[in-house]
């Protein structure tokens, strides 16, 4: 199929996805409205497949756009023509609708596990690995000593850490800061280390030629080398401190936070309220993974990973 | 040749037993917590070959932290379950059609127990202090008293704060809350076993501050009430969980080295055990007419309880339908 005529069917397709979805919900009769689903199905596939190639803005947005829009639709309509119950998976409808009832408690949930626990536990936890990276640097006997010792406690698994922290730290937002400090400190201690010896010999060199001590060296040089691999710890950070607040939330919270709303609200079968959470953490994850990305493409732009091959 | 014999004798033993395996009905029962003496009756019923002898073969699935058994219910895992009234009529509200068919616990055993330091006498003192209450379920009976003592857990402006506590006793012990919810067979007792004395705890009783509702009770879906060879499993399921519990009360020390015999993580220990089941026991007996037997007076009286609140209400109208006598009516009613 071509570009434009794949362009040219989508509306079409629509509106036959519209008909399948009136008819599967008016329960019309069962064989001639699977078969009609089934080939709207295949033929918005094979469209999306045809248009996938293109290189404008418009198009490379589209693709996933359609595509998500997509995936909704036949979620929407499987729950509703397998009649599966409410209580084990909703339609996107329902958890539409469970956004605009709890908007206020949803933002809620969201200041107090993102803006508190997370965004204060991985600050605090990349810059003390930050830290202790540059003090291993500086002094082998914490080099050998203190390097198994980190591995150790990057192996303890969060659900075996965060009733402890809340024994130490209370039931608010601290003890989950604690856990997310803990999760965060290993990845970036790792990152940076292994940065710190990114910067070839010929440049280290050419910094002794110029009488460069140790400080000058590491800002000058070996720092800049270091931030590729120190921007990928703080990428995969962003993500395990979300998972790190909100699995620590299950054990014990002042009732608030996403972790809560997800665990009380499952069991209270209020499964709308529990995707409408998913969605949140999901996009609150993808965002601030996206915001340092583009950082990290501002600051290393220089970085081979960066080029676009050429002749495309 | 005699290797072959044997082998012939042992097939045909086998071939023959099998029809005879096969005759007995699957049932899953479903627990609201983990093995331990809140339902012993269960245990000895199986230990001792009663649902055998009503020609079941039983699987009990402990339940845990987080697990809600209506879900277990209405996802199909289990043809049975044990939950409260509340969250079971809070289920029901959301669509899943699970319906009462036999209330062991004839009493509430809920109870909110304050260090005594902490300056609590009377249920005025609860405001500005910090109380736990665990949820997935287990919350209705304690947000339905704070609506009725007035008292705002919710939203910007609190009275209380209310914490999420976990399975243990810890927030008590360590002052992190004043009070919190505990039952008059389990935590309780993990109170006193910890270390506290009685003098040190102010208990305040759901059932003395008529705030009380049902709580463990057996469920099933209504399909499996309409459905008439499933009714008669029901029926011989209730059977023969009562001639359980009958034993298990009476035979305690039994009861428990049974139950001992049930648990596979090793987490129980004989003290607390004995503690729970004579406790379990209290609240087991008294019924009107006799075990299991839900009380529609009871039944009412928590229902216009869980109406009652009308910030946050569990139910927002009236459950039709929500219990049946016809199990429980096939097991034992002479007729």
């Amino acid at each position: 199929m071509s570009r434009p005529a794949a362009a040219a069917a989508l509306p079409l397709l629509a509106i036959a996805a519209g008909l399948a979805s009136r008819a599967l919900l008016g329960h019309a009769a069962p064989l001639p409205v699977a078969l009609f689903v089934l080939v709207t199905i295949a033929a918005t596939a094979a469209a999306l497949f045809a248009l996938a190639g293109g290189t404008s803005l418009a198009e490379r947005l589209a693709s996933p756009v359609l595509f998500g829009l997509f995936v909704l639709w036949v979620w929407e309509m499987l729950v509703l023509g397998l009649k599966v119950s409410p209580v084990l998976l909703p339609p996107p409808t329902a958890v539409a609708v469970a956004f605009g009832n709890h908007y206020r408690t949803l933002a809620a949930d969201f200041r107090l596990t993102y803006l508190h626990s997370v965004v204060i536990g991985y600050a605090i936890g990349c810059l003390l690995g930050f830290a202790v990276a540059i003090a291993i640097d500086r002094s082998p006997f914490l080099k050998r000593g203190f390097a198994p010792f980190a591995s150790l406690m990057s192996a303890m698994p969060i659900v075996a850490i965060a009733p402890i922290m809340i024994m130490w730290f209370g039931f608010g937002w601290p003890s989950k800061a604690a856990v997310v400090v803990l999760m965060t400190f290993f990845p970036m201690l790792v990152s940076t280390t292994a940065g710190l010896g990114e910067a070839g010999a010929m440049e280290h060199e050419l910094m002794q030629s110029y009488a460069a001590g140790y400080w000058a060296t590491l800002i000058k040089l070996r720092l800049p080398a270091a931030l590729p691999l120190i921007f990928t710890a703080l990428k995969l950070n962003s993500t395990l401190a979300l998972i790190g607040a909100v699995v620590a939330e299950f054990f014990g919270t002042p009732i608030g936070g996403m972790g809560f709303r997800i665990s009380t609200e499952a069991a209270r079968m209020d499964l709308g309220v529990v995707w409408a959470t998913i969605t949140v953490a999901a996009l609150a994850g993808s965002i601030s993974f996206g915001l340092i990305a583009l950082l990290e493409r501002a600051v290393t732009f220089w970085h081979p990973s960066f080029r676009t091959p050429a002749g495309s | 040749m005699k290797k072959f014999v044997l082998a012939a004798a042992a097939a045909l033993m086998l071939g023959l037993a099998a029809p005879l395996a096969q005759a007995a009905d699957h049932l899953t029962l479903q627990l609201k917590w983990v093995t331990d003496a809140q339902f012993v009756g269960y245990y000895v019923a199986l230990y001792k070959g009663f649902y055998k002898q009503e020609n079941l073969d039983l699987t009990i699935r402990p339940g845990g932290p987080d697990i809600n058994p209506d879900q277990v219910l209405a996802g199909g895992g289990a043809a049975v379950v044990i939950d409260w009234m509340p969250s079971a009529l809070a289920s029901r509200e959301k669509g899943v059609p699970i319906v009462n068919i036999a209330q062991v616990f004839q009493r509430s055993g809920m109870e909110l127990t304050c260090r005594k330091d902490s300056g609590i006498t009377t249920p005025a003192d609860f405001k500005g202090k910090t109380l736990g209450v665990w949820f997935a379920g287990n919350e209705y009976p304690f947000l339905s008293w704070m609506a009725k003592l007035g008292y705002q857990w919710n939203g910007p402006h609190t009275d209380i704060t209310v914490l999420k506590q976990g399975f243990n006793v810890d927030p008590l012990l360590q002052k992190q809350a004043a009070c919190i919810s505990t039952m008059t067979y389990n935590e309780y007792w993990q109170l006193i076993e910890a270390g506290m004395q009685p003098s040190q705890l102010v208990v305040f009783s759901y059932e003395k501050e008529g705030v009380a509702t049902l709580e463990d009770g057996l469920y099933a879906l209504q399909g499996s009430i309409d459905n008439p060879k499933k009714l008669d499993e029901l029926a011989r399921f209730l059977i023969a969980s009562r001639e359980g519990w009958d034993y298990a009360i009476q035979h305690q020390d039994e009861a428990i080295d049974i139950l001992f015999k049930y648990d596979t993580a090793g987490v129980l220990t004989r003290v607390h055990q004995e503690h729970m089941i004579k406790a379990v026991a209290k609240l087991v007996e008294g019924g009107e007419h006799g075990w299991g037997w839900l009380d529609p007076a009871a039944y009412q009286r928590t229902v216009n309880e869980l109406l009652s609140t009308k910030s946050t209400p569990v139910i927002t109208k009236e459950p039709v339908g929500a219990w049946t006598h016809a199990v429980w009516d096939k097991a034992f009613k002479k007729s």
